[in-house]
């Protein structure tokens, strides 16, 4: 982006520190840093998005095959706790949705509710190619031609189903695109 | 003392909505329920119509091939063995000895990986999360060795009407004894963990009690059958492959409840171990498909050689074999019951129509026999203990 | 008593000779085509029966044969696990006869039989729940009938000003390649006109339109 990150004076990054005085004076720094040159918001981008990527917690949205690959990632060999994705039931508490096996028609309204409900920053990830285009079933009357008519997708995975260590790179690259991409508000 | 005033108590209706983590996959539940207790359970199937049937009228047999493994997604071979079958009788072909041996050990595989999902995801949905994580490590060695033979960890595509599509690669066999012996100590860990467990008892003993006319009478198949008491078994009673020459036993059980048909998937297990490591030691060699080239397209070696070969495989693999008109009802014991194929054929290259029937289909419209009278926590149990997956139900 | 089983399809046949038209082998398996009236009688017949003991339904489903005046079929699977036989069952109606429900002799009638009318139209009368499972909420037509195109008429979107899904008719970005292998033009096993050494050539035309 042609931004240069230029570490705050006698603190190397990324450091925590403890709440009290000298956690106040950095914060006190960095407004001060903001309203005169303006790339500290670029840093303040960079722990946000830190924090976004490292605990990305996804929404159990296994429709079809696809969602026995998923639970293989999601245990003991493709750990994905690991990475921070804890798998959550209800869409208010997630910030990503896997959409793992085809999507019909009949279920396409439940799963437009289902995106609704969820708040932003709110990422899809399109897994296995029923879900990206249609995949197997594509000519097939009661398909939904891709997720994509329906939600925005910002990851696809391809594969048949994807193996379980595709499903880990689908989520490290989103990881990194919101990373990219990423600014405070969505 | 003063009488209130007539209240008129309605039914609750409950949506056990589309997106759930216990309903194993998408369905969708209208329950009626008078406080806890559910008086009606009306489930909506059809979130996963994909219109398999109406798609395999367009494509050749071998290109309808994987719509199967898509059905039961979780033990996907079975659904492939019982198709394969079907053409075969059609065609009037007999499938080699070494073929027959290879497809009973992959169906025995994806046995275990249906019961090892089944009672690790039933434990999962009563509350223990433990065995899941380490069941589903014993589906990754076994996932292992489907990619080995076949390219793909899920889907294989690997039973093919003819015989199977490629060999064993050197080291399976051993590879599969192996896992054969841990397999054995894992599974008795599983059981130390959850067959003698208070809490687990509690929540499957006595919950969803089907008698042997109930089964009957709603078409119930598979372990949920032996789990009411009926001694009944295709693999036994209309032997396919080399069943008939393969020494194993079957389970029945005395209540037919969730507890019960957890037992009976356990006892399986250790018999298809017991049965994997039979077909490994009684395998013989020799071709592992057809030689008949009027169905198995020959070797790639001599595609690329003669000319006669490459024509042979180019038919085959766009136009594909054309199967004698006739119909047949072929069933298979697949993990989750009796899996059968209807289909009927007009003599060209396309089935004229292929009738799926899966036994996910008849075990869920007794949810609602199964569940009146009982609390909203002991549907999932009846839910998981059934052994439902969509792909199959709504196909 | 275990009869064979070409005997059980002539017994079965000799106890209802008004509702069965017809018994047979084919591949080994014993096929009954009888009448849409009659077919709760030669259904409870084969269950209680003592000779047949049918107890299970395992499969009830329609075939559609459009070029038949009756074109669509209902085939019933029945099983038998104390004599370990099976038998399958036939019978035939057209699109505005009903067929009388079993659902009163096996209770796993109650969602074959709704999985038939829904994807193929066959009705049955006295069903105690008859409506759609397995199409979409709002779906026309019957998609296992022949004449329905394999894309269906309509597919589905969000749209974003209407905030709901939205129904538009069907729109392919590549069309469904099929390949007609009955044309003279692809297969080979067709007599060419003017091939008087090749054997007498079949019937129809069988340049039957494809998918």
């Amino acid at each position: 982006m042609g931004v240069e990150t230029k570490p705050v004076e006698g603190l190397p990054l990324p450091a925590p520190l403890p709440p009290g005085e000298q956690q106040d004076a950095i914060l006190r720094a960095v407004s001060g840093e903001l309203s005169e040159n303006g790339f500290v918001v670029a840093s303040l981008d960079k722990v946000v998005n830190w924090a976004r990527t490292g605990s990305l917690w996804p929404m159990t949205f296994g429709l079809a095959c696809c969602a026995v690959e998923m639970i293989h990632a999601a245990c003991s060999r493709y750990d994905m706790d690991r990475f921070g994705v804890v798998f959550r039931g209800s869409p208010r508490q997630s910030d990503v949705i896997i959409v793992a096996g085809t999507l019909t028609n009949k279920m396409a309204p439940a799963f437009r509710k289902v995106y609704d409900q969820m708040a932003e920053p709110r990422y899809v990830i399109s897994m296995g190619s029923c879900a990206n285009g249609g995949g197997y079933y594509h000519y097939s009357y009661s398909v939904v031609r891709g997720c994509d008519r329906v939600v925005p997708v910002d990851i696809y995975i391809p594969g048949c189903p994807p193996t379980a260590e595709a499903l880990v790179y689908g989520v490290m690259q989103l990881q990194k695109k919101i990373k990219r991409t990423g600014t405070l508000w969505r | 003392m003063k009488l209130m005033a007539e209240n008129q108590i309605k039914n609750y209706t409950l949506n056990f909505g589309p997106q759930h983590p216990a309903a194993h996959g998408v369905l969708r539940m209208i329950l009626e329920m008078d406080g806890e207790v559910i008086d009606r359970a009306d489930p909506h199937v059809g979130l996963l119509h994909r219109g398999t049937e109406k798609l395999i009228e367009y494509k050749s047999y071998l290109q309808a091939v994987p719509y199967f493994d898509r059905l039961d997604y979780v033990s996907p071979q079975n659904q492939e063995h019982a198709f394969a079958l079907a053409t075969e009788k059609l065609l009037g072909i007999e499938v080699p000895e070494r073929g027959q041996y290879v497809r009973v050990l992959f169906a025995e595989i994806g046995r275990c990986l249906n019961h090892i999902f089944n009672i690790t995801a039933f434990a999962m949905d009563i509350g223990a999360m433990t065995p899941m994580l380490y069941g589903v490590e014993q589906r990754e060695l076994l996932m292992e060795f489907c990619e080995r033979v076949s390219g793909a960890r899920m889907h294989m595509a690997y039973f093919r009407p003819g015989g199977v599509s490629q060999d064993l690669p050197a080291g399976l066999a051993d590879d599969i004894y192996a896992w054969c012996d841990q397999a054995g100590p894992f599974l008795d860990d599983i059981e130390t963990l959850l067959t003698d467990n208070r809490i687990f008892k509690q929540r499957a003993v006595d919950i969803g009690r089907v008698s042997a006319e109930q089964a009957f009478d709603w078409g119930f198949s598979g372990p949920n059958l032996r789990a009411s008491g009926v001694p009944w078994d295709l693999r036994k009673s209309r032997p396919y492959d080399v069943y008939d020459q393969l020494n194993f036993q079957i389970a029945t059980g005395k209540n037919g409840d969730c507890y019960d048909r957890y037992l009976v998937r356990i006892f399986e297990f250790r018999e298809s171990v017991k049965l994997m490591r039979q077909c490994l030691d009684k395998m013989p060699e020799g071709p592992i498909k057809s030689t008949d080239s009027r169905v198995a397209p020959p070797s790639r070696g001599d595609m690329k050689q003669s000319m006669e070969s490459l024509i042979n495989h180019f038919k085959l693999y766009t136009e594909g074999y054309h199967v004698p008109a006739g119909e047949t009802y072929t069933a298979v014991e697949a993990p989750k019951g009796e899996f059968a194929v209807y289909l009927i054929s007009d003599g060209t290259n396309k089935p004229y129509r292929c009738k799926i029937r899966a036994p996910g289909f008849a075990h869920l419209q007794g949810i609602d026999m199964m569940s009146r009278g009982h609390m909203l926590a002991d549907i999932v149990a009846n839910l998981g203990s059934l052994d439902i997956v969509f792909g199959e139900v709504d196909r | 008593m275990d009869l064979a089983i070409k005997d059980l399809g002539e017994y079965i046949a000799s106890a209802l000779p008004q509702d069965i038209t017809s018994t047979g082998l084919v591949l080994d398996e014993l096929v009954i085509h009888a009448r849409a009236p009659g077919i709760v009688k030669v259904v409870t017949f084969l269950r209680d029966d003592v000779n047949c003991q049918f107890k299970q339904l395992m499969d009830l489903c329609g075939v559609d044969y459009p070029e038949d005046e009756q074109r669509l079929e209902v085939v019933y699977n029945l099983l038998s696990l104390t004599h370990n036989n099976r038998v399958r069952i036939k019978v035939r109606t057209d699109e505005e006869t009903p067929i009388p429900s079993v659902t009163g002799v096996y209770s796993a009638a109650i969602w074959y039989e709704r999985e038939a009318w829904d994807l193929l139209g066959v009705f049955f009368s006295d069903h105690p729940d008859l409506r759609r499972i397995m199409t979409d909420y709002g779906f026309e037509g019957h998609p296992l009938r022949k004449d329905f195109p394999l894309t269906g008429h309509v597919e589905l979107r969000y749209d974003d000003e209407k905030k709901r899904v939205v129904y538009e008719p069907v729109k392919l970005t590549q069309d469904f390649r099929s390949f007609d292998f009955l044309s003279p033009w692809e297969g080979m096993d067709r007599v060419l006109p003017g091939d008087e050494k090749a054997e007498e050539a079949p019937e129809n035309g069988g340049d039957e339109a494809d998918g």
